[in-house]
């Protein structure tokens, strides 16, 4: 009986797949992104495509208003559904039509506040309008310049925020990603 | 579209053992869980290979947040070596290839039982509490749809008559561990069964904490810098356990978490709970370069 008393062979350490380290990575941007609101995370790509393979799959119902999105998103197995019924959300905000979908998502209820969407558009950091942060993640306030944003949509977001129940949104620029959780308030300098 | 990019080629394992939905499953609800501190989440909690009850949850979330450069801690009443601790962390270890520590400073990633290391967290680490019972409405509600509902009514009274009864009885607060505590002024959570000691160390701290119980299928969460406050009547404050003169009688450490050690002739000896603090105090007495980071507490006093 040789086997027993051999020492054993050394278990091969376990790598992550492209695919693995990737949401991975993103994920914990994501994380951060929202655990510190208004701060500036890397992604290991830019676009919305790496968020929604870390995210969603054939259990979520995903509204999105670009095309090539579109049929990424299909891939992954996700449900195309219009904005008012999905949970994740990926939009245009740069126009007048991305708020009427907006006006439209989930927010969930203050029984279910899980059933709040997760909204994720482009923005473009360091312009535009100045957005004073307070609440959970900011230790006092901290103020951040988002462009390329529809006017308006500040407000729409304030009306329909009704805590616990709102949308949790992540702006997108380039590689770079801020997240305003709906525990954040915002005012608009 | 063809099999090919159907599928993906054969492993024997997915890496970090969870899946890939089940991880972004996870994400998801992670993700609520901090936009809603405090708030349970509902999750499928996967089977992983331990009893429901061990650290199931805990251990799901860390799983999906592992990579190759984690560094990982696991906690079980405060020990490193415990069994329980010992078995998950390198469980945790064979499954992503991340390095095991001890040392609270050095780790990226807290697994832990009962217990927040005595050192405090920075802003980068991300602390995971296993959670028996997630609801803190149990005593007083029984029914899981009534409970939530008073939730979403933030309906807490019921919380302070217990909390009044006890004092009443006793003459003091006598929750021992899980001490009701409203996060973000908003929603009350039970913060594990961490001793009253370790409460305050969740209330506006550097660090991001998860909070995740497997048998019960909920996952919520305190971000950093989120107000946690124990539930306390304005005359009678919290009060945390009397250990701050206590000292312990093997490393020689005083003013943190004690466990008490009853000896043959009927009295205590004291250890340090956070057992890798008084390991460290040990080998820096030896003359060792171990270096113990500043920590919540000093000398009994929170700093």
């Amino acid at each position: 009986m040789t086997a027993l008393s051999q020492s054993p062979v050394p278990a091969s350490v376990p790598v992550p797949d492209a695919f693995e380290a990737r949401t991975n990575a993103t994920f914990e941007a994501l994380m951060w992104a929202l655990s510190r609101p208004g701060t500036v995370q890397t992604l290991p790509a830019s676009g919305m495509a790496g968020l929604a393979e870390a995210l969603v799959d054939r259990e979520c119902k995903v509204f999105c208003d670009d095309p090539d999105l579109s049929h990424f998103v299909a891939f992954t197995g996700a449900a195309l559904v219009p904005a008012a019924a999905a949970d994740h959300a990926f939009l245009g905000l740069d126009r007048a039509e991305g708020l009427k979908n907006l006006e439209q998502i989930p927010v969930g209820s203050a029984l279910y506040p899980d059933d709040g969407a997760t909204v994720v558009a482009f923005a473009r950091f360091g312009e535009g309008q100045k957005l004073r942060l307070t609440g959970p993640g900011i230790e006092t306030s901290s103020e951040i310049t988002l462009g390329g944003l529809v006017p308006g949509l500040w407000a729409l977001r304030a009306a329909r925020s009704r805590y616990p129940a709102g949308f949790d949104m992540f702006f997108i620029c380039g590689t770079s990603v801020i997240g305003l959780p709906r525990s954040t308030l915002i005012e608009v300098l | 579209m063809s099999i090919a990019n159907l599928t993906k080629a054969w492993q024997p394992m997915s890496y970090g053992f969870l899946d890939a939905s089940a991880k972004r499953e996870l994400r998801r609800k992670m993700l609520k869980a901090i936009a809603v501190p405090g708030c349970q989440m509902p999750y499928a909690s996967r089977e992983v290979p331990m009893a429901r009850g061990w650290g199931t949850g805990g251990l799901q979330v860390t799983l999906t947040l592992l990579k190759p450069s984690s560094v990982v801690k696991v906690i079980d009443q405060g020990a490193d070596d415990s069994v329980n601790a010992a078995s998950i962390r390198s469980f945790l270890s064979k499954v992503s290839g991340a390095a095991e520590t001890w040392d609270t400073l050095a780790a990226s990633l807290i697994q832990s039982r009962h217990r927040i290391p005595e050192e405090r967290l920075h802003a980068g680490q991300i602390l995971v509490l296993q959670v028996p019972n997630p609801e803190p409405l149990r005593p007083v509600e029984p029914n899981m749809s009534i409970a939530r509902q008073m939730h979403a009514d933030a309906d807490y009274g019921r919380l302070w008559l217990i909390l009044y009864e006890r004092i009443v009885r006793s003459g003091r607060i006598m929750e021992g561990a899980a001490y009701p505590s409203l996060v973000n002024g908003r929603h009350v959570m039970t913060p594990s069964p961490i001793p009253r000691w370790d409460v305050p160390k969740l209330h506006m701290a550097q660090h991001l904490t998860f909070l995740s119980a497997g048998r019960e299928k909920r996952l919520y969460a305190v971000p950093p810098f989120t107000k946690v406050e124990p539930l306390v009547f304005s005359d009678v404050p919290f009060k945390v356990e009397d250990h701050g003169a206590l000292t312990c009688h093997r490393s020689g450490v005083s003013g943190f978490y004690m466990n008490e050690i009853p000896q043959d002739n009927g009295g205590s000896a004291f250890e340090v709970s956070d057992s890798h603090l008084g390991i460290k105090a040990i080998r820096q007495a030896e003359g060792e370069a171990d270096r113990i980071g500043a920590t919540w507490y000093q000398n009994g006093q929170l700093a």
